[in-house]
Parts: structure tokens; sequence; C-alpha cells
């Protein structure tokens, strides 16, 4: 039972040209599934006038289906729009398992919908923390709640995450699973030398708006420059807080000691981070941060704020951790300068490799699929009655948006048969290659 | 499962690193499984008579309204003519002034000439504008006038904010909001309106000016008033109500009785569903929260 291949849609509005942690994420969790000899194809929306069907790195098979997205990468909401399509892809590529990923994309919702009403297993993976307050995050936790009520297992990047995951969404723990995000160590390897002289340099890679906590950064800069006569800062990333960053360098005539790189593309943030000695995160809420693993896979130390999932990404000794108030991060950051002569890149490097690892993820995420498959079928009536107990009017509307999908589908089924779908047939070959290169992200 | 094997079992830990822990699957729910939540942490108690005092302030803008209402059904009906209207305009921003004078502190004389010099030029443009006003619903049926003037109205005090005051004094913190101007514009139009039913320039001068002032400086009169002393604030309100009770009951004793009922309504039945509902009130934080900055952001 545990060689059972399988064959996985993988779903999200967020995929490359996109850069992220989701897009990072589903790209190396294909690929390693693909080596270990399961099919994987994924679905997005059309990026600019990328659309269509395209092949990345290792034969990964990559839908771009039509949509224009309407906001932040997301495409309209219509519920039954997307049916067709999907169901064509479905059953073109004789899929076993979906795998939707993030909690704000559309798609991944709507496609997740239709698969559990043409019967199919689905996976979903929560990449986000949300609140419990405003009127957003009750109507986004309603929309999870609804995709949740129905999927056979779902996934956390980490065990914050998943405590938030089952407060929002009511689902029994046990079907939620942790597995992390992990870090391609052969992409960000440390400098053969370390930047010397008596400088210290700390960088920052983060988009700078609000959440990510740029108005901290404003704090505590002026206060380190102050305190460390050696200490220079890199700033990497653009965001609508930049003018503020900027506005506090000229304030303190910091000019010569805070560099601000603006947004740095995915392929140079190695060059930035192994510039510098210590990596500054100050988000004030994070799921997991890929960006510290990339980072400490880069040999550099790790200061951050303890919010999220954070505490949980890095052993202690290999990250300083700090209450989100300049003060307490000054101290942080101080800290880390005395420690900074213990730490050898090279050491820390080496341990990375050890503590993350995309195939480890896929293995972990196969017992997932595993699972998943092993889930009873369900006819409709059994699984209204899930939708049922999601509230006293939502329940109500939720099992009428099936109803109508499952109509729908049926209707589908009459126009065009499954069996007049063709199927695509399998290209062998494509996993055999050798060796665990899977850097050409850009290539295609 | 017997205990010799959980006590060489490693202690499951809370980390995401390493790979998966030995001995336990990816879905272990451990005890530590939302230990950090915390509920209602911030949930503060009111207490009914506080809260009564605070709806002391719907109550009172309540009147206020009713108060201009009863201003302009007499001057309508013909029982108020002009120079008692322009008295009372005058009485009303002599009285204003007083209580700004009396209660603002910072208020220096280069500010009481700025405020003076900007009503001047106020009630001038509004004495240019008047017979532009007068004519401006004619072509309008009455009926239609009376029905969007009470609907506006009606908006006004929906969304009218009642803890603050849209004018605000210089160097007041509080910004006002979008709903707070729709709410101003809403009883500026409906002055405007009712204004123009009137037969003479100078009604609609006085009515004007006179809806102006109250709908403008009023709630800012009255803020004044509760940041000064909130004991001299409920007596003025008190006053207020009887004064509009008083009225009311001359103009029409069903009047008086839906008002009443209104107030009883704002004052008391709300607050005490106000306290009902707080035992429904459910707070949940834990790590996943954003974190509050504990510094202010200037742009």
């Amino acid at each position: 039972m545990a060689n059972q291949k399988h064959r996985i849609l993988m779903v999200s509005d967020f995929f490359y040209p996109n850069f992220g942690g989701v897009e990072n994420h589903i790209y190396y969790l294909s690929q390693c599934l693909l080596k270990l000899g399961h099919k994987v194809v994924v679905v997005t929306h059309a990026y600019g006038n990328r659309s269509g069907v395209r092949y990345m790195t290792g034969g990964l098979k990559v839908y771009y289906i039509p949509w224009r997205p309407f906001i932040m990468q997301n495409t309209l909401p219509t519920l039954y729009g997307t049916l067709p399509i999907i169901r064509t892809i479905l059953i073109r590529e004789k899929i076993s398992l979906v795998h939707g990923h993030q909690a704000f994309s559309t798609l991944c919702h709507e496609t997740l919908m239709h698969a559990r009403t043409m019967g199919y297993k689905v996976v979903f993976t929560d990449h986000s923390l949300y609140g419990f307050a405003d009127i957003g995050s009750i109507h986004m936790n309603k929309v999870l709640q609804f995709t949740l009520a129905d999927v056979s297992q779902a996934i956390c990047v980490s065990h914050t995450s998943k405590e938030n995951t089952v407060l929002r969404s009511g689902v029994p723990p046990e079907k939620v699973f942790v597995i992390p995000n992990a870090v391609d160590t052969t992409m960000f390897k440390p400098a053969s030398e370390r930047p010397g002289g008596s400088e210290i340099v700390i960088v920052v890679i983060s988009r700078l708006v609000f959440r990510k906590g740029a108005d901290l950064l404003v704090e505590v800069i002026p206060e380190v420059c102050d305190l460390f006569p050696n200490v220079r800062f890199v700033i990497g990333g653009d965001g609508p807080k930049r003018v503020r960053l900027e506005e506090m360098r000229e304030k303190h005539s910091l000019q010569d000691r805070v560099e601000m790189l603006g947004a740095v593309p995915h392929s140079h943030v190695r060059s930035v981070l192994i510039s510098g000695h210590i990596f500054l995160n100050s988000s004030l809420t994070e799921a997991f941060c890929i960006a510290i693993l990339e980072a400490a896979s880069c040999g550099l130390l790790t200061v951050s704020t303890r919010v999220g999932g954070v505490p949980e990404v890095l052993p202690e000794d290999m990250a300083v951790l700090a209450k989100p108030d300049p003060g307490d991060m000054v101290q942080a950051i101080r800290k880390a300068i005395s420690l900074l002569p213990k730490i050898d890149p090279q050491v820390m490097h080496e341990r990375m490799r050890k503590l993350y690892d995309w195939r480890d993820v896929a293995k972990r995420t196969e017992i997932v699929y595993d699972r998943a498959m092993k889930c009873p079928n369900q006819s409709l009536l059994e699984r209204l009655s899930r939708y049922l107990t999601c509230g006293a009017w939502a329940g109500k509307l939720f099992c009428l948006v099936m109803i109508i999908d499952y109509l729908f589908c049926c209707l589908l089924q009459l126009w065009q048969p499954a069996e007049d779908i063709d199927e695509v047939p399998d290209v062998a070959g494509w996993n055999r290659q050798e060796g665990d290169d899977f850097r050409s992200f850009s290539e295609n | 499962m017997d205990g010799g094997i959980s006590e060489t079992r490693p202690k499951w830990r809370k980390v995401a690193y390493g790979g998966m822990q030995p001995g336990f699957d990816d879905n272990h729910t451990d005890d530590l499984f939302l230990e950090d939540m915390v509920m209602n942490a911030n949930v503060v108690k009111s207490e009914l008579l506080k809260v009564m005092q605070d709806s002391v302030s719907i109550s009172q803008y309540l009147c206020i309204v009713t108060l201009v209402g009863l201003v302009w059904t007499y001057t309508l009906q013909s029982n108020l003519d002009e120079n008692s209207l322009l008295l009372l305009d005058a009485t009303l921003l002599g009285l204003g002034f007083l209580v700004l004078l009396l209660t603002e502190e910072m208020l220096s004389l280069n500010q009481l000439t700025y405020y003076i010099l900007n009503i001047a030029f106020f009630a001038t443009g509004l004495y240019v504008l008047a017979p532009i006003y007068q004519t401006l619903t004619r072509s309008i049926s009455s009926d239609s006038i009376w029905a969007v003037t009470v609907s506006l109205i009606i908006l006004h005090l929906f969304l009218h904010d009642y803890s603050g005051s849209t004018v605000r004094a210089s160097g007041a913190l509080k910004v006002p909001n979008l709903t707070s101007f729709v709410s101003l514009n809403a009883s500026i139009v409906a002055s405007v309106f009712v204004a123009s039913r009137l037969p003479s320039r100078l009604h609609v001068y006085a009515v004007m000016l006179f809806s102006l002032q109250v709908f403008l400086f009023a709630p800012f009169v009255t803020y004044c008033i509760k940041k000064y002393s909130s004991r001299l604030h409920l007596m003025v309100s008190f006053v207020l109500m009887a004064a509009t009770l008083a009225l009311l009951y001359r103009l029409h004793p069903q009047l008086f009785v839906l008002f009443l009922g209104l107030l009883v309504f704002v004052s008391v039945v709300c607050p005490y569903w106000l306290i009902r509902i707080q035992e429904y009130k459910f707070e949940i934080n834990g790590p996943w929260d954003e974190a509050k900055l504990c510094f202010n952001i200037t742009d």
C-alpha cells in the first residue's frame, strides 16, 4: 500500500511566475513527488500572456487556465464558472487526488468543491494565519470552514498554524497534519569566505508592509546604528512603507549605513544574504517564514520577532527571538552581535541540510495522500449532513451550493460524457533524470 | 501500551525542524495543543448605570434634532416670525460662544477673532444665497420635499458621530470619518429643503442660519460641555429633554408619547439589552494574532 502511486493535481492561484512561500512550496513539493514516481499536474490561473499548458523542469505539467486574476492575484469567485474546465482536466489527466493550497485562493476553494462533487479525495494545505476579530477574517473563516468540512485530510505548515486552522474551521485535530516548508539548501549555500573586517552587516529582506513589521524597523535601525558604530544595514524589498524607512534614513543621516536595494528578485536573494552576518526578520504575523530558513541556510544568524510559527522554525541556538517591541529587538540584536564570533556559516549550513529537506517533506506528504485515499467514499447525502453542521444559516447555504454544483456536474456529464474526453498518455522517462538538481525554476 | 515503552519514547516537542518526530505521526495532537490560547482576555464587563449614562449623549442629540424640527414646524405654520427667528439665532450664537469661553481654557483672543471672522463670512454668504434657496425646489411638490427631509434627518441620526464632533477644535486628535461627513451633509440638505418652502427671503435666511448653527456647532458645543464636566452634561441633557417633551406636548400629545417612548428605549431598554447580550461575547487570542505595536506610527 505504501508504494501506491498517486496522480496528483496541485491547485492554487499562486504559482510561478509569481514568487512567495506558497509558490515555492508547490514547486518543490511537486518536483520531489515526481521524483518519488507520482504524477503531478499543477493548475493555476493565467499570468499575463502565460496561458495554456506549460512544462517545467522534470516534466511538471502546468495548466494556466484562462481566468484573469481580479485582486491580489485571485480569480473572481464565481462558484461554478471553473467547473467545466476543472472537470475536463481531472478526467483528461486521470487524476486520483486533488491537493489545494492557501486559504485565500478562490481557485483552490472552487476546485476542491468540484473535486468533492465528482468524488475525488482532496487534501488542503493552509499556509497562513488568521485572526478572529475583524470582518474580513470572519468571512474568510466561514469559507475555510466550508472547504474543510469535506476535505479528506488537511496539512498545516506549523503547529501554531494547525491550532489556528482547527479553531477557525472546527475540523477534528487528528485530520490536520503538520508538515513544514523546507529550503533548497543547494541553492542557499554560504559564501566560501565570510565578509571580513570589523564591520557587521545586518540584512533585511521582506516586503516593506505593515504586516512584515516595517514600522518596527523604523524604530530599531537608528537605535542600533547609534549603539554599534560598526553595524551597517542592507534592506531588500519594496512596498508602501519604503517611504517611511527612507524618511528615517534621512532624519538620522544614516545614508551611508543603511542601504536600500528595492525589490530583490528571488535569484539574487542568496547574493544579498551572503553579504551579511545577521538576518533580521520583523514580521508581526507569520505562519512559518521561509526567509529565515534561507538566511540560516546561507549561514546567517537570525534575529526575529517571536510571532506565530516562528519559534518552531529554528533550534534555539540558531536564532535570537524577541518580543515585537523596539527595545527588546535592540537587546536581541545586541545578543546576536555578541554571539556572532561563535557562528560558523559552514556548520550552520550543514545543520540546516539535516533539519530541512524537500524530499522529507514530500515523503511526509505522501503519507497524508495514502491516508486520504483510504478515506471511505461518501454519498452526496452523507456529505450534505456535514455541511449542515457548519452553522444555522451558513450550513443551509453551503448545502444549497453543493446541491447546485452536483446538478451542474450531472448536466455536464450529459452534455459532454466523461468517455468522450481524451485521456492524456503518460510520457514515460520524464522523471528518470538523476541528481538532485531542481534549481532551474525560471527556465520555462 | 505499557509503561516501559512510553518511558523510552522521546518527548514530543512543538517544533517544525528536523523532519518527522520519531514515534509520532504528523497529525499527532499533543496535550500542549492550544495551550497558548487565551479566551476573553480583553472583554470589559460594562455596568448598566455606566452604559445608561453614555446613552444620554444620544438622547441629548435626539432632543436637539427634535427641537430643530419643532422650530421648522412653527416657522412653516407662521407661528414664528422672522424677527424672533433672528433673535433666536443671535441668542444661540452668543450662548455657544459663552460655553466655549467657559469650557475651553485654550481659547485665546487670536482664536476668538478667527472664529468671529469665519462666522461673519458664513452669515454674509448665506444671506447672499438665500434667494437661490428660496426658489430652489419650486418645481417639486411639497409632499416629496417632506418625505425626503424626513428620510434625510433619519439618515443623519443614524450616521451621526455621537462620541465626538465633526467640526473639531484645532489640535483635536480624532479625525472625523466618512460617515460623519455624510451625516452632516444629509442634515444640511434637509435644512435647505425645508427653507425652500418658506414665504420670504429673510425667513429662509433665518431658518438656514439657525439649522446650520445647530447641525454644525451643537455637537461641538455639547462635546465641550461633556469634556468639561459630566455632571453639567447630564444637567443640560435633562433640561433639553424636559423642554423638548413640553414643546412636543403643546404641539401634539401623540408625538409626546412617541418621543417619550423613544427616549426610554434609547436610555433604558438598549443599555439593558447590551448588557444582556454581553454574555454571548467570545473572544479568542493566541500566538497566531498579529502582534500589536506598542508605539504610535506617525505618518
